[in-house]
C-alpha cells in the first residue's frame, strides 16, 4: 500500500469536516473579510490590546490559582501566605504575579484608551449603540474584578480598601437596606473569611465568565457592523 | 349579499328567524365580554418575557453571518483582508506587552510588595487603587450619601445609553431651538464638550488625590486635600 | 414566569444571607489595660485592642454618622476626664476610621481623640471638636473586671 502524500490526508481531513460543517466557508468569511485601509491607523488597535491582555488575565489568573488559598482565618491568614509563597518560592511566581498585576493596571488603561477612541470616531453611533453599551459593561465588569481582586491579598491596605467600598455599598437607605446590603457583601458581621470567599468566588469564577461571554457578543457585533468610518 | 340568500343557503338558514340580540351586562363592562388578545392567551403577560430570556440566550448563536459592510461598498485598492494584512500587528503587539509587562514586574517590585497581613486594629489610613481614587476624592466634596450612591449610578446609566443621549441631544436639539446651522458638521458639541468636561474632571479629582494628604485646595465646605 | 423567578431564586437569595459561625456568640469581653483604671491621670487616655484569640470585636452601645448601635469595633479608649470615666470605640463617627489620643501641645490647645483620615477632632467626653464628623464617638458598655486593670466590655465572639 502506497503511503499518501500528507498533502492528500491534510485534504481528506477537511472533506471530512467539511461535509459535517462549513468549517472551511465560516473561517475564510471570518479570516478574509476586507477591512478597510483608515483601519490601519494605530488607534484602532487599542480593542485588540484590551483583548491580548484579558487572555494574559485568564491565563495568569489560572496559573495563581494553582497555589492560592481563599482562606482568611488566623494572622497572618493563608490567604496572605500563599500570596507570599507565591511571590517568593514559587519559581518564577514573581514573574506570573507580576504579570497579572501588570496587566491589570494596563488593562484599565487600554480599555479607557478604546473607549477614547471609539468616542472620537463616533463609533458609538446607529446602529452600533448596542454594541457600546456591552462595552460599557464590559468596562464596569473589569472594574469590579480589579475590585474583588484588590482583596485577594489580604493585606492591610486591601483590607481597609475593601471596608471602605462595602461601607459605601451599605450606606444606601433605609438603614435595614443598607445593613442587609453589607451582611450580604461581607458574609458577616465584619469584613473577614467570609468575605474574601466571597470576593474570591466573583473574581474567578463570575466575573470571568460574564466577561468572556460579553468579549464574543462585541466581535460578533463587530462582524455584523463592520469598522465605522472614520469623522 | 342580502338578508333573504343568506336565509336559504348558509349553513344556519333553518334557524335563521331573526333573533333579538340580547345585551348582556356584566358588572360595569359595557358589553365588552371579550378580553384582549393578549390577555386571552394561555400564558400570562409576563410571558412575554421568555422570549427575551431566549433570545439573550441564543443571541451568540443566531447572530450568523456578518452584515453589509462599509468595506464591501469601497473599491479595492482602500481596502485589505483582515488576514493576514490587518491581523499580523497583533502577534507583535501581544508579544511586545508580554515583554514590557514582563520587564515592569522585574523592576518595579516595589508596588506587588505586601504590607502585614489584614489586621482589623491596624490603624491605617484606607486609600484605593490609582482607577478608584476620582471616586475617592469626589467622596470628599458633598454628602456621602449623593456623591457615592446617588450621581455615580445616575453617570454611569447616562453613560450606558449615551448613544441615545447622543442622538437626541444633537441636532434634533438645534433644530427646535431653531439654530440654523449646526456648528460642527458630523459631531455633537453638546454631548461632546459634556463628555470631555466628565473626562478632564476626572482626571482633575485624580491629580488633586495623587498630590497627596498634604496639597488641599480651597472648597465651599473648607480646604479639602488630596489622599 | 414572576413565579419561577421568585422560587428559582429565592433559595439562592436565602442561600447567600450569611450564617453565623459555630462559636459566634456575644457577651462580655475580658481586656487587659496597660494602665488600670483607678490608676489613670485625668484628662490621659488608655487604648485597648479587641482580643486576637478568640478573635473578637466589641459591640458598639450607640452612634451617630457612620457608627451605629449594634456597629462593630475592633478597639476603644478608656479616657478619664473630669473624674468621669468613659469608654469609647476607636471608631471616628466620620468614615470608621481609627481615632488617636493628641495630647495638648504648643498649637494644639486641647487634649483630643484626633482622627487621622478626615481631620475629625472629639473632645475627651466623645463630644465633636471639629468637623467633618457631626457625630460624638460611640460608647462601648462596659464593667470593672476582677482585677484591677482588666475590664469587661460588651462584645462579640467573631468564631474565625
Amino acid at each position: 500500500m502506497a503511503i499518501p502524500h500528507p498533502r492528500d490526508i491534510q485534504v481528506a481531513v477537511v472533506d471530512w469536516l467539511d461535509e459535517r460543517y462549513p468549517f472551511t466557508k465560516a473561517v475564510d468569511e471570518a479570516l478574509y473579510q476586507r477591512v478597510p485601509n483608515f483601519a490601519n491607523a494605530f488607534y484602532y488597535c487599542f480593542g485588540g490590546m484590551v483583548f491580548i491582555l484579558i487572555v494574559f488575565q485568564l491565563l495568569t489568573g489560572v496559573l495563581l490559582a494553582m497555589y492560592y488559598i481563599p482562606d482568611a482565618t488566623g494572622n497572618p491568614a493563608p490567604a496572605y501566605n500563599s500570596v507570599l509563597f507565591i511571590q517568593n518560592d514559587v519559581y518564577l511566581g514573581w514573574l506570573i504575579r507580576g504579570v497579572h498585576f501588570w496587566s491589570a493596571n494596563l488593562l484599565i488603561i487600554m480599555v479607557l484608551l478604546h473607549m477614547a477612541r471609539v468616542y472620537w470616531t463616533g463609533s458609538y453611533r446607529a446602529p452600533r449603540e448596542l454594541n457600546w453599551i456591552v462595552g460599557v459593561l464590559m468596562l464596569l465588569i473589569v472594574l469590579f474584578l480589579s475590585l474583588t481582586g484588590y482583596l485577594l491579598p489580604w493585606d492591610t491596605k486591601a483590607y481597609f480598601a475593601t471596608e471602605v467600598t462595602i461601607k459605601i455599598a451599605g450606606s444606601a437607605p433605609p438603614a435595614w437596606l443598607g445593613a442587609a446590603i453589607r451582611e450580604v457583601l461581607q458574609g458577616g458581621p465584619v469584613v473577614g473569611p467570609p468575605t474574601l470567599q466571597r470576593f474570591f468566588t466573583l473574581h474567578v469564577f463570575v466575573l470571568p465568565a460574564v466577561i468572556v461571554l460579553l468579549m464574543y457578543v462585541h466581535f460578533r457585533f463587530i462582524r455584523a457592523h463592520g469598522i465605522s468610518e472614520p469623522l | 349579499m342580502s338578508e333573504k340568500e343568506i336565509n336559504k343557503e348558509g349553513p344556519g338558514a333553518t334557524v335563521a328567524a331573526p333573533k333579538e340580540v340580547q345585551i348582556i351586562e356584566l358588572d360595569g363592562h359595557g358589553g365588552h365580554t371579550l378580553e384582549p388578545e393578549w390577555k386571552r392567551l394561555p400564558i400570562g403577560p409576563d410571558h412575554i418575557l421568555y422570549s427575551v430570556v431566549v433570545g439573550l440566550a441564543l443571541f451568540p448563536i443566531l447572530m450568523g453571518d456578518a452584515g453589509h459592510h462599509l468595506a464591501d461598498d469601497m473599491p479595492d485598492e482602500d481596502t485589505h483582508p483582515f488576514f493576514p494584512d490587518h491581523f499580523w500587528p497583533y502577534p507583535i503587539i501581544a508579544v511586545v506587552m508580554l515583554i514590557a509587562v514582563g520587564l515592569l514586574s522585574a523592576f518595579v517590585q516595589k508596588n506587588l510588595q505586601l504590607e502585614t497581613s489584614a489586621d482589623p486594629r491596624a490603624t491605617t489610613i484606607p486609600r484605593p487603587d490609582w482607577y478608584f481614587l476620582f471616586l475617592f476624592q469626589f467622596l470628599k466634596l458633598g454628602p456621602e450619601l449623593i456623591m457615592s450612591l446617588v450621581i455615580p449610578p445616575v453617570v454611569v446609566g447616562a453613560f450606558l445609553l449615551f448613544p441615545f443621549i447622543d442622538a437626541i441631544a444633537g441636532p434634533r436639539l438645534a433644530h427646535r431651538l431653531g439654530w440654523k446651522s449646526w456648528p460642527v458638521p458630523g459631531r455633537n458639541i453638546i454631548t461632546g464638550t459634556i463628555f470631555v468636561l466628565a473626562l478632564v474632571y476626572i482626571a482633575f479629582l485624580t491629580l488633586w488625590a495623587l498630590a497627596g494628604p498634604e496639597f488641599c485646595l480651597p472648597y465651599f465646605t473648607g480646604p479639602v486635600c488630596g489622599a | 414566569m414572576t413565579a419561577t423567578v421568585i422560587t428559582g431564586l429565592a433559595p439562592i437569595l436565602v442561600y447567600f444571607w450569611p450564617a453565623p459561625p459555630k462559636g459566634q456568640k456575644k457577651g462580655p469581653i475580658n481586656v487587659a489595660l496597660q494602665t488600670p483604671v483607678d490608676q489613670l491621670q485625668d484628662g490621659d487616655a488608655v487604648k485597648f485592642d479587641a482580643p486576637r484569640n478568640p478573635n473578637s470585636a466589641f459591640i458598639m452601645a450607640d452612634g451617630g454618622g457612620d457608627n451605629a448601635p449594634g456597629e462593630l469595633a475592633f478597639g476603644g479608649f478608656v479616657v478619664k476626664n473630669q473624674g468621669k470615666v468613659n469608654v469609647f470605640a476607636i471608631n471616628c463617627s466620620h468614615l470608621g476610621c481609627s481615632v488617636a489620643l493628641a495630647k495638648a501641645a504648643p498649637g494644639h490647645p486641647e487634649a483630643s481623640f484626633d482622627c487621622p483620615c478626615h481631620g475629625s477632632r472629639f473632645r475627651l467626653d466623645g463630644s465633636v471638636l471639629h468637623g467633618p464628623a457631626a457625630y460624638p464617638l460611640s460608647h462601648l458598655s462596659w464593667k470593672q473586671g476582677p482585677n484591677p486593670s482588666e475590664i469587661e466590655v460588651e462584645g462579640i465572639v467573631l468564631g474565625f
